[in-house]
Order: structure tokens, then C-alpha cells, then sequence
């Protein structure tokens, strides 16, 4: 009997629970599209930040003007510390002669790590990785001007007796000094300078917020000894307060979106429950409990919420894709935890929006079958 | 007799019309608040990024090839070109001078330091003139304060920074830890407060004694130098009135396909768009155009980086607000679907009596139209005071209002509410008053 009441008045009332159900589920294909973006746009936002490039730096004790060098092996502990998954390189920084006894600095690095530290690097030519990483060279591009270099040019480099021949393989625009250096492998600087197995300093990109890179650095400090290892100050902490800033700001967007919605979904669920009085006068007439009636509407009013939950779940799954592919370029996997989360808010939202049936419990039926 | 029909409607049902208000009200509210929050963001953000400091590095046009490891040029002072101090004023009068936040001349040459412990002592080590707070004549009379402080936010100074005029200087923290080592006994060397005497490297220069004021930590290369007053080191390298390199912090618009264009290649018609939008490389352009023999260029560590965030944050941003927006539509025009639907019993009256479909919709409609003002309106004045509270809470400096935003939101309250009501209203039309009346 209540099931094919139930059923009778949805199917009765089809007009208006269509247009409730409309209200509902943009509303909660809007919430559940920034519920899925909750989850994956703060991660995606952190990659984005990945251009700056490198956050912290280990370096000799001593300044370069010493001409103080690392050990090589000094990579093997920080691997150890921080993780194989942390992007890390080597660098070595020489000054060395062209033929015509010109000074240039040359930084011998691994060629093919610069595209994760230094992702910023506009490179006219030959892209990482390197087809022949030994004699290849990047060349900044106040170099390749000065020295008229372009993508193929041999180029001789000495320093002291030695002697290293390399192919200019691209040419660098970053607007920093590596604008005016020759970037090789790390092998052929080493052996030019006659350091073997000597780097000038280590360059990583450590993940996270300033707080857990600066825990990284304190624990690479404590098991690499007598060098300096120091988070890039004015990478992390910007970085840390502009992703602060992001996050707020989608949060609180997300925020005032959600409770908004939830106040239109609740006026139209309040203007249902009031339409609803006339029924409730019949029901009263033919001798019906005011608590059946109470709770046919509930019913009525919860099979609403979790159509709407539902069928906005399904809508701001195909919002969250699209929003993801327009943004970021790749999809944004829509999160199945928030199907529940979204149909219990709306049921939650639409038995809220019924909270003036309080009133049907006055309603006297003669004066409202009488229409007035 | 219409307007008295109008009327009449909105004192017989208070609560119904207070509700319909109230949902419109709200709907409108997320839209002004989404639409101001959206319209902001960009340029908010992009003065949130000057935290990375500088985003244009000007260096001289005909320099030789600077031998700069660790962020310290290793050139003889006498080599490669320097640029004039003098110019500096120009930047402020630039098309895009407004958008000038900050600008930092920089001087580095070798220097030697010495200092007293039981005998003199005397170091290398590199020496940086540049600007904490500095003063800058604009041509047009006006004055800019400028220097490290805005161009490079993240540097800590312990003690205090030298005074723009004095012979004072701050010590890298780096350098200042290894000479308090080299000080054994006695007191600690080049300590606050203590004096050291600088001179220009090489033998028989004039030493100048300078008054030690802070420990600089940058984490960068000037943890290793010694950082002086612009004029004392163009003084000390005998360079007076020059610099050899200018940090500045722009406000500038993201990248885009055409911005990234050879400014060569563009018809007079693009390039005048090209040079009155704020992209970086138009404001370079601008730089070189009042900073003769200089080469501005974008460091691209910072600008990709501000260039990409900006453009995804304000993206995704504009799509939140757009779906909030058909979201707030669709609920509110549900809600004046539904007070149409709730009066059919009315429509049936209104025909039984004669009334033709024209007239009802007219009185409907013009309710509706009523309703959609009164409701926008509220809604503009919530949404602009939620956008300034947004803005507040999340970048400190409340949203400004925006008027604009208010015939818009009009507009668009005025559009869903009558898109609301056409259809029921459509389908009332066709309605026969007998049923109705009957209840039906």
C-alpha cells in the first residue's frame, strides 16, 4: 500500500518532480565536479610548479672561489636519503678557453637530467635525451651569439693541455646566467679539467610543501657532513605560499559554490513541500495519519535526492573529464567515493528542504479543500 | 488594471514570492561573487608571484660573455659594458610603468677585505652594490622607492641593512660563518657592529673602512659575497654612475600563441596590440627602448612558471564559475517553473473568466520580470559583499566592487527567471479551465 502510494505520487506529480530533480542534480553535478577536483588539482597544481626547477642545492663547504669540489659519490648518499624518485644532478663549473683563447664557462652536467631540473630551458634543436650524450653540448644562447655557434657547429674547448671537441647540439634561452654557458656531459668536463670523479654541486627537486623540503635538506645535511645543503629559499617558499594561495582560493570558491547550491536545491524543495499542502488535506479528510502522510513525502522526497544525487554524480563526472582535459590537458579521473558522499548531501539537503511539513500538522482539511 | 492583477498577486502570497526571491537572490549571489572572484584572480595572482622576486633580467647589449659560477663574474672590472644609473628614472615612464612593481641595479667586481685579528688579514672575496630601499627620481618629478626589498622578497637580513648613503654593508651568511671561524680567540671577526676596510683587488688600492650591519642569508651566491651600497661599490671598481646588470618585477599577462611571435613579422595593426598588452617580452621591448645599448630578457625560471600557474588557476577558475552558473540558472529557474506550476488552479480562473492566453502570460510574465530585479539586485549586493570577504580571506586586500557586473547579473536574473516561467506557462496555455477549476 505506501509503495504504490508512493509510486502513484510520483508518477502523479511527474511535472514538478521533474523540475525539482532538474534543480537538484546541476546542483550536484557542480558539487561533485569540484569534490572530484579536490582530490587531483592540488597535486596537478604542484606539478605545474615543477618549471621552477630546482629547490635545494649541495654544495661545498667552502666557496667556488676556493675551488673547493665535491666527491661523485657524494650522489650515491643523497639517493640514498632522499630517494631514487627525487630528480637530482650533478654539476661540475670550469672556465674553459675556445681556439681563440676566448674564456668560457662550461658546466658539465647529465645532459639528459636537465629537462626535470631545468624545465624551463627553451632549447632551440636537439631535445633530451641525446642521441650521442658524450660529444653533444647545449650552448646559452649569449654564447652561440658571441661565438657565432649553431645547431651542428664543432666547437674546441681547452683547459690547460687538454683538449675536448664537441657538437653544439641546441642552443639555451633561460635569461640566467646559463645564457652565457656551454653545458656538456659531466664525463668529458671531468676529464678536460683533469677532475675525475669531482663535481662542484649537486642540484635536486624535492617534492612537497617548504617544511618537508627543509626536512629533506636537514636529513641529507646530517649524512653528507662537511658540505652545505640548502633549500633554494626563493623557490620554496613562494612556491609554498602561492600553492597556499591556489588552494584557499579553489577551496573557497568550492565552498561558497556547495552551500549556495544547497540553499537553491532547498528552496526548491521547500516551495515542493508547501504544494504538497492540498494532498496532505485529502489524505487528512480521508482519515490518514498526519505521521503516514509525513512519511510518504519523506520517502517521496528521498527517492528525489537520490535520483538527483545520481544522476548529478554521473553529470559532474563528464564535467570533471572535460574541465581536466580544457585545463590541464588530461583528464581528471572522476572519484567513485564521491557518488555516496554526493546522494547522501542531496537526500540530506531535499529532507531539509521538507522541514516545513512541520506545518502540515496544522493544516485543517476543510479550509484546504476548499482551496484557499 | 494589469499592474493592480500584478499587484495583487505578490501581497496575496508572500511567502511563495519571498521564496522565489530568496532562491534567486541566492543564485545571483554565487554569480556575482564567481564572476568578481574570476575577473580578479589573474591580476591578484600574478602580484602574489612577485614573491618570487624579478621576472626580466637587463644585462648591457655589447658585453662580452660574462663569466659568472655561482652567481659571481669572474671578469676583470675593467672588461665588458656597463649600463647608466642615470637611466633608471626612465623605467617609471614606460606605457606599462604602472606595472613596474620593483627594480634592483646590481654591481659585482672582486674585492679584498681586511680585517684585524692579532695581525691584518686579507681575503678575496666577491663584492655586490645594489639597492635595499632606494629613492629613484622619475623624470616627470615624481619619486619611486625601489630595490632588493621588492625585487628579491625572500633575502633575511639578521641585524639590520646598510643605510642607502652610508659606508655600511651586510655580510653573506656563508662568508660571515667561515671568517667568525678564522677569528681563533679574541673577538669575532667581521662580527655586527665591527668595521672591516674593502678595497678594489690588487695591490696599493685605497681601502675604505665600512661598518658592518647585518648577516645576509639568501641562499644563493650572495651568501659568499659581500653586499655594499650601490654608490659605495661603484665607488670602491671605480665605475661611478654605472651597473651591469637590472633585476625587475613586472605585473605581466601569461604567454600566448601570439605573444610568442616574432614582434618583427607582425602587421603595424598587431604590433600596436602586441606593445599595449603586458606581456613580458613587450615590456622588455619598452625597457631597451629608455635603457640605451641594453638587452632586456624574460627569466624564464619565474615567468614560465607565472605564465603557466596564471593560466591554468584563471582557466579553471572560468569553468568552475561557468558550471556554478548554469548550475544557479537551472535551480532558479526550477523554482519559477514550479511557482508557475502551483498556480495552474489561478491560470484556469483567470481563463474561465475570460482572460486569454496573452493577458495571463503578460500578468506572469511582468511578475516574474519584478520578481528577477528585486531578486538580482539583492543577490549583486550579497555576491559583491561574499567576493569581498572571498578576497579578503584569500589574498588579504578585499575585491574591489564591480559595478559592471550589476546590469549583467540584472540580465542574466531577468533571462532564467522568464526562461523559467515560458515553459510551464506555454503548456498552462493549453489548458481547459474546467479541469482545472474541478482540481484536477
Amino acid at each position: 500500500m505506501f509503495g504504490r502510494l508512493l509510486w502513484r505520487l510520483l508518477r502523479g506529480n511527474r511535472g514538478r518532480l521533474a523540475v525539482a530533480l532538474v534543480a537538484m542534480a546541476s546542483g550536484a553535478a557542480v558539487i561533485s565536479a569540484l569534490f572530484n577536483m579536490q582530490f587531483d588539482v592540488q597535486r596537478k597544481m604542484t606539478q605545474e610548479f615543477r618549471t621552477l626547477g630546482a629547490n635545494v642545492v649541495i654544495a661545498p663547504a667552502k666557496s667556488f672561489d676556493d675551488g673547493a669540489t665535491l666527491d661523485r659519490n657524494l650522489l650515491n648518499t643523497v639517493e640514498m636519503v632522499a630517494g631514487a624518485d627525487v630528480a637530482k644532478a650533478p654539476y661540475l663549473y670550469i672556465v674553459a678557453r675556445t681556439d681563440a683563447n676566448r674564456p668560457v664557462v662550461l658546466a658539465g652536467t647529465w645532459l639528459n637530467a636537465t629537462s626535470a631540473l631545468r624545465p624551463y630551458w627553451k632549447i632551440d634543436g636537439e631535445h633530451a635525451p641525446f642521441s650521442s650524450e658524450a660529444t653533444s653540448c647545449l650552448v646559452g644562447t649569449n654564447v652561440a651569439r658571441q661565438f657565432g655557434l649553431k645547431q651542428g657547429s664543432e666547437l674546441r674547448l681547452h683547459y690547460g693541455a687538454n683538449e675536448a671537441r664537441l657538437i653544439v647540439a641546441g642552443i639555451i634561452t633561460a635569461g640566467g646566467a646559463e645564457d652565457n654557458e656551454i653545458v656538456a656531459s659531466l664525463p668529458v668536463v671531468q676529464d678536460l679539467a683533469s677532475l675525475r670523479g669531482r663535481i662542484s654541486l649537486i642540484e635536486l627537486r624535492v617534492p612537497g610543501t617548504a617544511q618537508e623540503i627543509q626536512a629533506v635538506a636537514d636529513r641529507l645535511q646530517a649524512a653528507s657532513g662537511d658540505v652545505r645543503v640548502e633549500p633554494i629559499r626563493q623557490i620554496d617558499q613562494a612556491e609554498g605560499a602561492l600553492l597556499g594561495r591556489v588552494r584557499l582560493l579553489i577551496i573557497s570558491m568550492s565552498a561558497l559554490i556547495f552551500v549556495l547550491t544547497a540553499l537553491s536545491v532547498l528552496a526548491t524543495m521547500t516551495a515542493l513541500a508547501m504544494e504538497r499542502r492540498a494532498d496532505v488535506g485529502l489524505m487528512k479528510a480521508l482519515g490518514g495519519s498526519i505521521g503516514r502522510i509525513v512519511a510518504l513525502f519523506l520517502a517521496e522526497v528521498s527517492v528525489l535526492g537520490i535520483a538527483g544525487g545520481v544522476v548529478g554524480y554521473l553529470i559532474g563526472a563528464l564535467l570533471t573529464i572535460w574541465i581536466g582535459r580544457s585545463v590541464f590537458g588530461a583528464a581528471i579521473t572522476p572519484r567513485v567515493e564521491v557518488l555516496p558522499l554526493i546522494v547522501a548531501l542531496m537526500v540530506g539537503v531535499a529532507l531539509a528542504g521538507a522541514l516545513p511539513l512541520r506545518l502540515l500538522g496544522r493544516v485543517k482539511p476543510a479550509v484546504i479543500l476548499r482551496g484557499e | 488594471m494589469f499592474a493592480r492583477l500584478v499587484g495583487e498577486s505578490f501581497v496575496r502570497n508572500p511567502r511563495r514570492i519571498l521564496l522565489a526571491a530568496a532562491a534567486l537572490a541566492v543564485g545571483m549571489a554565487v554569480t556575482t561573487a564567481a564572476l568578481s572572484v574570476a575577473l580578479d584572480v589573474g591580476d591578484r595572482l600574478a602580484r602574489e608571484f612577485r614573491s618570487l622576486g624579478a621576472n626580466l633580467l637587463v644585462t648591457p647589449q655589447s658585453d662580452s660573455l660574462p663569466l659568472q659560477i655561482g652567481g659571481v663574474d669572474y671578469r676583470p672590472v675593467d672588461e665588458g659594458a656597463y649600463l647608466n644609473e642615470a637611466d633608471l628614472g626612465k623605467l617609471r615612464t614606460i606605457f606599462w610603468r604602472h606595472n613596474i612593481l620593483g627594480f634592483t641595479p646590481f654591481l659585482d667586481s672582486p674585492a679584498d677585505v681586511s680585517y684585524v685579528t692579532k695581525s691584518l688579514v686579507t681575503i678575496s672575496v666577491p663584492l655586490i652594490g645594489t639597492w635595499y630601499e632606494h629613492e629613484v627620481a622619475v623624470s616627470d618629478g615624481s619619486k619611486f622607492l625601489t630595490g632588493a626589498k621588492f625585487t628579491h622578497p625572500w633575502w633575511k637580513v639578521e641585524g639590520r641593512w646598510f643605510a642607502d648613503d652610508a659606508k655600511e654593508c651586510v655580510i653573506g651568511a656563508g662568508l660571515a660563518s667561515r671568517l667568525s671561524s678564522a677569528g681563533i680567540g679574541g673577538a669575532p671577526v667581521a662580527a655586527i657592529g665591527s668595521t672591516i676596510e674593502i678595497s678594489s683587488r690588487g695591490a696599493g688600492r685605497e681601502r675604505i673602512p665600512v661598518v658592518v650591519t647585518g648577516v645576509l642569508s639568501t641562499s644563493g651566491p650572495e651568501d659568499d659575497a659581500i653586499l655594499v651600497p650601490l654608490s659605495l661599490a661603484q665607488q670602491i671598481s671605480g665605475h661611478p654612475g654605472q651597473f651591469r646588470q637590472l633585476f625587475v618585477s613586472a605585473l605581466t599577462k601569461p604567454e600566448d600563441a601570439f605573444s610568442e611571435r616574432d614582434p618583427a613579422s607582425m602587421t603595424p595593426a598587431e604590433y600596436d596590440r602586441w606593445y599595449c598588452s603586458p606581456y613580458i617580452s613587450s615590456i622588455g621591448t619598452q625597457i631597451e627602448q629608455v635603457l640605451p645599448g641594453s638587452d632586456a630578457r624574460a627569466i624564464r625560471r619565474v615567468a614560465e612558471t607565472e605564465g603557466r600557474v596564471l593560466t591554468r588557476v584563471s582557466g579553471l577558475l572560468w569553468l568552475v564559475t561557468i558550471a556554478a552558473l548554469v548550475a544557479a540558472a537551472l535551480a532558479v529557474a526550477a523554482t519559477s517553473a514550479a511557482t508557475v506550476i502551483e498556480r495552474r488552479s489561478e491560470v484556469g480562473l483567470m481563463k474561465a473568466l475570460g482572460a486569454t492566453n496573452l493577458m495571463v502570460g503578460g500578468i506572469f510574465l511582468a511578475e516574474q520580470f519584478v520578481l528577477a530585479i528585486t531578486g538580482g539586485a539583492i543577490g549583486f549586493l550579497l555576491g559583491s559583499l561574499l567576493a569581498r570577504v572571498l578576497g579578503a580571506s584569500v589574498f588579504g586586500t578585499p575585491a574591489s566592487l564591480r559595478l559592471v557586473l550589476l546590469p549583467i547579473v540584472l540580465g542574466l536574473a531577468t533571462a532564467v527567471v522568464l526562461l523559467g516561467s515560458v515553459i510551464p506557462l506555454r503548456r498552462a496555455a493549453r489548458f481547459e479551465p474546467a479541469p482545472i477549476l474541478r482540481g484536477e
